[in-house]
């Protein structure tokens, strides 16, 4: 019997008592509408005592949600956020703890959103359908989950395991998932329904097991014997990944942390509160921003794109010479390249590009760097191909900076703040994207060169983009910087003014 | 300002911190009781009169849990009116008690009070109280936590000390400690460790490997170098960018031993002196404790010297005698270079890489070890230090009267 049925999910009971929640579309954009839809169907379920149980599942071959961020963004405010995000948190929350056992069947691929929904049921049931998996993307370049996930997860499957899944590109099948206790049954689809059925008979009282007295004390935490040690060595690990860039990576295992040393409820507030503050985050917004919200396709051609980050890698790499000329010792000029998210410093590219190839890069008043690299060509320190170049090297592998360098360029004395060199490494990079923009790509839109910028050329991506970046920080400190910088360093921090016309009319 | 007088300093000898140490069938709070009723002992005094003892403890939990210093009062059966209060300053936390404890007297609170120390690092392992600053991620990332051993490392590779620089000081911290012991130089603070039989458990230090050499040193796997691979060296050259990597030259054979110990100072003004008949052995003449950059952690001891050198009037040609935690190599060497202090006048006896920390107990045992070898070779002035956790430092300048 149909009891309701709204734009999101419809609820019927059937001859047994069981109440069948089914959500509709494949994709589901958590917004205003939807949350209401939610919380009218568990209010409805929660005030319907009859009822021996809920089963959740899927209209179509998909559980995919998603938070609609254009929505969170027009709220604006972080107490509307929050007050939202949690809106519907409590009401998943009421239907877990409703003692009614809840069963999800799982068919088709789920989202880490989908299984936000599904971690609220005590058991879950997938079919063997080899289109059955849990699909994972890296939450490092978007928000943490916001419906309970990161207490949930650690809760159910422990905390190694948890952080492996939100932090890699992962796609786990239905075996693994059961290995791991991410779900507790594999059925054929035939019989998936009579299995749930079957849960819900011999459990007339379910709970989950952060809500189980006799489960809770076994539960672990970040102090857990066999966790402490891997949980401090996985913060460094985290740490010195991200520097101090991608906030959602110390965000997620701040909310795990704080969250399990606790119990659930607080733990889900823990988690909405990160989010909130997540959401409002410069970084995070930029790659929102140009990853999500502006993903258009592009088309630039691929041999475009291998010119335009060809000249982005000779830059780099120029760049970091050109520090080294003035003086910054060559560890602080590697240490600022890989603090700004890049994966080889300046110096270690140029030996991988073989460092001649930085000479076109240069104009005629840097005859210091020229006379650097031919003195050490005359050397034979080509480059990783000759096995010596800015470093030393051993069958291919970089084994420590060359010792000689020092004698041959002498480091200044006073050596400049680290934060000086990574801004010039980073305002050289994106003045040669917007150099090449006029040049090449005019006709590209800013958002669809921002996404090319930090998908395909190398920028990286928590920039959210050239345009984005210096739109997100601030328009007049960049134009004032560059032009400290043009007055002693060259033309290649003078901007175009069409540049400035563009990131103040066209970008959002 | 009242004087804070030092009558009498007894330690445990220092059993190694692992299942097979002697120590490790002795539980902490007899570890610390016994150095109670061996103070009582000695000095003859009637425990009503003491205000309070003050215990440093590191890792207060477990059986080291619950105010491990009045429990220890209670255990050894002092008066019930004596107070205890367990203070935790990392590796400084024995000297620290002594510190309160003589503030208490300096400042006429207290007449007579006991600062001292206990860990037994073999039943309370290492690292087992957690806490915020390695485990939190916001508390980790912004303060830049590595652990301590990378920290000695990357103290060690800014300041340019080699393997060999730490190993040749552990070579002499092994002679001095073993030379010590033959002269039977700690006899005066020592106290044997016996069962309820009266049968003896542990009556020397029993980590010493007197027999080290060089080479047998360059036989040892830097410690932490595993460590720094998975993220820590990373994290440390986040902070200190000016480094290309991070030269792992700690190991056990030239850090501290981890060992099992206890240890106590009385401390009276000099009323209590009169009263029971006590020589003032020496006063305390200043102390003090500072914050320093806390992910290379272990350049405190310089900064907190200097401080409670200033603090005494003094510099630090006026000390005739250091005492200079070994917690690793680098660090004492960093401290000597820093107050321009000979080797001859520092840690004469050996150190805990010789001897053993035992975390909360060593700042009262090493001030034991100084004021016996200053009454020993008839000096004056002598200045107690350690690196602690998380950046910070503390001394104490004491002046034999």
């Amino acid at each position: 019997m149909n009891l309701m049925n709204l734009n999101s999910l419809k609820i019927n009971i059937d001859d047994n008592k069981i109440i069948n929640l089914i959500i509709k579309p494949n994709n589901l954009n958590i917004n205003n509408e939807v949350i209401n839809d939610f919380q009218k169907a568990i209010d409805y379920i929660a005030n319907h005592k009859n009822s021996i149980g809920v089963i959740i599942s899927n209209e179509n071959n998909s559980y995919s949600f998603n938070y609609d961020l254009n929505y969170l963004y027009s709220l604006n405010k972080p107490a509307l956020i929050f007050e939202n995000i949690t809106k519907l948190s409590k009401a998943f929350r009421r239907l877990e703890t409703l003692t009614k056992p809840i069963v999800s069947i799982i068919s088709g691929s789920v989202s880490l959103g989908g299984l936000e929904i599904i971690l609220h049921s005590h058991y879950k049931i997938a079919d063997t359908d080899n289109k059955t998996k849990f699909i994972f993307r890296n939450i490092k370049y978007a928000l943490i989950p916001a419906i309970g996930a990161s207490q949930r997860l650690p809760r159910l499957i422990g905390i190694e395991h948890s952080l492996k899944l939100f932090l890699s590109d992962t796609i786990i099948n239905t075996e693994e998932a059961l290995n791991i206790n991410l779900i507790d049954e594999i059925c054929h689809k035939d019989k998936i329904e009579e299995k749930a059925k079957e849960y819900i008979f011999n459990n007339i009282i379910s709970l989950q097991p952060w809500d189980d007295k006799n489960k809770i004390r076994t539960q672990q935490t970040p102090f857990s014997n066999d966790n402490l040690g891997y949980f401090i060595s996985k913060i460094a690990m985290l740490h010195s990944n991200t520097s101090d860039h991608y906030p959602s990576v110390k965000t997620l295992i701040s909310a795990i942390y704080e969250g399990l040393n606790t119990d659930i409820n607080s733990g889900l507030k823990i988690e909405a509160r990160h989010f909130t503050w997540l959401l409002g985050n410069v970084e995070t917004k930029s790659m929102i921003n140009t990853l999500i919200l502006n993903n258009s396709k592009n088309n630039i051609k691929e041999s475009e794109i291998a010119i335009l980050k060809k000249s982005f890698v000779e830059n780099y790499a120029a760049e970091g010479v050109r520090l080294l000329i003035n003086g910054v010792t060559a560890a602080m000029i590697e240490n600022a390249g890989k603090r700004l998210g890049f994966e080889l410093g300046p110096l270690a590219t140029a030996d991988n590009i073989e460092i001649q190839s930085i000479l076109p890069q240069l104009d005629s008043i840097e005859a210091p760097v020229a006379a650097l690299i031919r003195s050490m060509q005359k050397d034979n320190r080509n480059g990783l191909s000759s096995n010596k170049g800015f470093f030393d090297y051993e069958e291919g592998c970089r084994i420590h900076l060359w010792k000689g360098l020092p004698e041959l360029i002498p480091p200044a004395e006073n050596q400049q703040d680290i934060k000086e060199v990574e801004n010039r490494l980073l305002y050289s990079a994106i003045n040669n994207i917007f150099y090449n923009y006029i040049k090449y790509s005019e006709s590209q839109s800013p958002q669809e060169y921002d996404y090319i910028a930090i998908n395909n050329i190398g920028l990286p991506k928590w920039t959210g983009g050239p345009f984005t970046w210096v739109k997100q920080n601030n328009i007049d400190d960049y134009i004032k910087n560059n032009e400290i910088y043009a007055k002693t360093l060259g033309s290649r921090f003078v901007i175009n003014k069409k540049i400035i016309d563009i990131i103040q009319n066209k970008v959002l | 300002m009242i004087d804070a007088l030092i009558f009498d300093t007894v330690r445990t000898p220092r059993g190694k911190g692992k299942k097979n140490g002697a120590l490790n069938e002795v539980p902490p709070i007899q570890l610390a009781s016994k150095v109670l009723q061996a103070i009582e002992k000695r000095n003859n005094i009637n425990t009503e009169d003491v205000d309070d003892v003050v215990l440093g403890c590191v890792h207060p939990i477990g059986e080291q849990g619950a105010d491990i210093a009045r429990t220890a009062v209670l255990e050894a059966n002092w008066h019930q009116t004596v107070s205890g209060v367990q203070v935790d300053r990392f590796c400084a936390s024995g000297l620290e008690a002594v510190n309160i404890a003589a503030a208490q007297i300096m400042s006429g609170q207290s007449d007579l009070s006991v600062g001292g120390g206990v860990e037994s690092m073999s039943r309370v392992p290492l690292g087992s109280s957690g806490g915020a600053w390695m485990a939190d991620p916001t508390v980790a990332y912004n303060s830049y936590f590595v652990p301590q051993g990378i920290s000695a490392d990357l103290l060690a590779t800014k300041y340019n000390y080699s393997r060999t620089d730490v190993d040749n000081y552990a070579v002499s911290s092994q002679k001095r400690a073993a030379e010590a012991w033959k002269e039977q130089r700690f006899k005066n603070s020592i106290i044997p460790i016996n069962d309820q039989n009266n049968l003896s458990i542990l009556e020397v230090d029993e980590y010493m490997r007197p027999d080290t050499t060089m080479q047998s040193l360059g036989a040892l796997e830097p410690s932490f170098k595993k460590m720094g691979g998975i993220g820590f060296d990373d994290v440390a050259i986040l902070k200190y960018p000016e480094l290309e990597s991070i030269n792992h030259i700690h190991h056990a054979g030239n850090s501290s031993g981890i060992v099992d110990g206890a240890a106590g100072v009385l401390i009276g003004n000099k009323k209590m002196g009169n009263k029971y008949e006590l020589k003032a052995r020496a006063k305390i003449r200043s102390f003090a404790s500072i914050g320093s950059e806390p992910t290379i952690m272990l350049t405190g001891p310089a900064d907190s010297a200097e401080k409670a050198l200033r603090k005494a009037n003094m510099k630090a040609s006026d000390i005739d005698l250091f005492e200079m935690n070994e917690a690793f190599a680098a660090v004492v060497l960093r401290f000597m270079d820093v107050l321009k202090v000979d080797h001859s006048k520092v840690n004469v006896n050996g150190g805990a890489i010789a001897l053993g920390h035992p975390l909360g107990a060593t700042g009262a045992i090493i001030l034991g070890t100084v004021l016996d070898e200053l009454e020993r070779r008839d000096l004056t002035t002598g200045l107690v230090t350690l690196c602690v956790g998380a950046g910070m430092g503390t001394t104490t300048i004491i002046e034999r009267i």
